[in-house]
């Protein structure tokens, strides 16, 4: 019993991370319609950032994540403005920015393992100490992650619902067509929906270094891990993403606690092969919310 | 009009003469043989995935592990039943045409552009955990080892011949396929898919063909990739190999009959060059990629086509 406790807890943990992951995904997706191959490289570009504000430039915590999650939202836009937006004007741009974004991903990886070189690396914890529920060891870290993503489902949700910028960004999601007819800037919205995402990717990226190690090469694992989450909950939903992080993440963390690790991934295939078989479109599917 | 023609089949013509010819002269220098030998089967493989991702445009990216469950089929086949290899290596295609078309092919009848994408991704992702929990007859992480050459003490020149005629025969195949009724189908879907189903089209014939052809002809560079090498391992599913296959097709010019051939002789003869930058090699060709995508988006082929109007020109001003 106690087991299975520990496996549904952790499951929570690793899932709201992820979810948090996948969320920068899902944004990029809902609005520009265009799959970020160069995702998981992003993540560890962020916590790569903040790790040597930290260690190196000797910033607080906290304004070494703020500063990163500044810095991201530059490369966000420099990667839109440089590479995404001369692709989008091509007509088969939905496979060459995948190409492409694969192939930036690859460059920034290896760009990464050269500058810092290939010796892992990984954030502080934010609060130190645990606290024992039912026999089960939580740490107080663990609780404000979940709780930091948590609240920044809440602020994204507010955001997309009530600001003009966020209501702009649902009417391209919708239709780019009929966002341009009252005078949106699409083109606009799409490098602020791409910033935005990659700032909040960085942002998950340094979550996830608090609590495992990070490499370059981790970045393809973790990116194809926010693919499935944001595929199993419906392309371009925020909160699907998010039930769906939750789900897998402890289907993860049961499998490693009674199957073992390496089945992780068939687990996941699997369980991904019924939910497309039974509802294509996600668990949440067409809804951009 | 002869020499408006007559250009590609007179370089295809040059070229075939010199890989016919290579071993001939230069039987000493086995190096270059074997890059040769790794080009026929980068180049079918990528011929196989610019079938699937070019023509069909189905955006599978599992092609690598489709080439990796090859060479093991093969491999393995060769090794615990003794049956010659090759046997074992059209068979051997034809087994990872099965698989691969029921465990991607059928689900992904179902599924639209992207989501074929991340579902092709996941089934690549989760074979090296397959490999490494049967370590019995797969030899797990340390990959198979001892697989049986083609024959007994076989040189390298013989290696060069088969693999020229595996990579002469798929081509052809693929050409065939492309200009038949067949290639035009799924050219049809790609472009205008309500359009190609109100003409009659099959939609889910013509996918799963596209699947068991793309997926036979990769299963049959993997095994005798495999035969030649001696040994696979799950490495040959990391991220260089796939990258390499990508830039292959993408260089090339995507669904264009001899682009990824054209990409794949630039990329393992460059990549090749490149190992002496050693730490960078990865480097470099991701921003390759990048760039290429961004500057000549339909790749080489772009190039052949620019000579094809320049002659179209002149031909013009001529009369």
């Amino acid at each position: 019993m106690e087991m299975l406790g520990e496996a549904m807890v952790s499951g929570i943990i690793m899932g709201s991370l992820f979810g948090a992951m996948a969320i920068g995904l899902t944004i990029i997706y809902g609005v520009i319609k265009m799959f970020n191959f160069a995702h998981g490289i992003i993540a560890i570009l962020g916590a790569y950032l903040a790790w040597w504000l930290f260690s190196s430039v000797h910033l607080n915590l906290i304004g070494a994540i703020a500063f990163s999650f500044f810095l991201m939202l530059l490369v966000g836009m420099l990667i839109f403005t440089l590479i995404i937006r001369v692709l989008l004007r091509t007509p088969r741009w939905p496979y060459s920015t995948i190409i492409a974004s694969i192939g930036l991903g690859i460059f920034l990886q290896n760009l990464l393992l050269q500058i810092f070189g290939p010796r892992i690396k990984s954030m502080p914890v934010f609060f130190e100490g645990n606290i024992k529920v039912g026999g089960i060891t939580i740490g107080w870290h663990e609780i404000s992650l979940v709780l930091i993503v948590l609240s920044l489902i809440l602020i994204l949700r507010i955001f997309f619902k009530k600001t003009t910028l966020g209501n702009a960004m649902r009417a391209v999601a919708q239709s780019p067509e009929g966002a341009k007819i009252v005078g949106i800037n699409t083109l606009k919205i799409f490098s602020y929906a791409y910033m935005m995402g990659i700032a909040i990717t960085g942002l998950s990226g340094v979550f996830l270094s608090t609590k495992c190690y990070i490499v370059p090469h981790r970045g393809w694992d973790w990116m194809v891990k926010g693919f499935i989450i944001v595929a199993f909950g419906g392309l371009g939903n925020i909160m699907g993403a998010y039930y769906a992080a939750l789900f897998l993440g402890i289907l993860e963390a049961l499998v490693i606690t009674y199957v073992g690790t390496v089945w992780v991934w068939n687990f996941w295939f699997v369980s991904f092969l019924i939910v497309l078989l039974i509802r294509p479109q996600g668990l949440l599917g067409g809804r951009m919310g | 009009m002869l020499n408006k023609i007559g250009w590609k089949k007179m370089v295809i013509l040059l070229s075939l003469l010199v890989i016919v010819l290579y071993p001939v002269f230069f039987h000493s220098k086995s190096y270059i043989m074997h890059i040769f030998i790794l080009f026929f089967c980068w180049a079918v493989l990528a011929s196989s995935w610019n079938l699937l991702f070019g023509y069909a445009g189905i955006w599978s990216l599992a092609q690598v592990g489709v080439f990796v469950i090859g060479a093991y089929s093969s491999g393995m086949m060769a090794k615990f039943t003794g049956i010659s290899p090759l046997i074992c290596i059209p068979l051997a295609a034809i087994l990872t045409a099965l698989i691969v078309t029921l465990f991607v092919g059928l689900p992904s009848l179902r599924l639209k552009g992207i989501y074929i994408c991340v579902f092709s991704l996941m089934f690549a992702d989760a074979l090296p955990s397959v490999l490494t929990q049967t370590r019995k007859w797969t030899g797990g992480g340390r990959g198979l080892h001892d697989i049986p050459p083609l024959w007994n003490n076989i040189s390298r020149v013989y290696y060069y011949y088969v693999g020229f005629a595996i990579f002469l025969f798929s081509l052809f195949i693929i050409y065939k396929i492309v200009n038949s009724s067949t290639g035009k189908a799924f050219i049809a879907l790609r472009d205008s898919r309500d359009f190609a189903l109100s003409l009659g089209i099959n939609e889910y014939k013509e996918r799963l063909k596209v699947f068991a052809l793309s997926s036979f002809f990769a299963g049959l560079a993997g095994a005798f990739y495999g035969h030649y090498l001696g040994h696979v391992s799950p490495a040959s599913l990391g991220i260089s190999p796939f990258l390499l296959a990508i830039a292959m097709m993408e260089m090339g010019g995507l669904g264009r009959f001899p682009g990824a051939v054209i990409g794949a002789v630039v990329l393992v003869f460059g990549s090749e060059l490149l190992r002496l930058t050693g730490m960078s090699r990865l480097t470099i060709l991701g921003a390759a990629v990048v760039l290429i995508m961004l500057f000549m988006p339909k790749g080489l082929m772009q190039i052949v086509d620019m000579i094809d109007n320049i002659k179209l020109r002149k031909n013009a001003t001529i009369k």
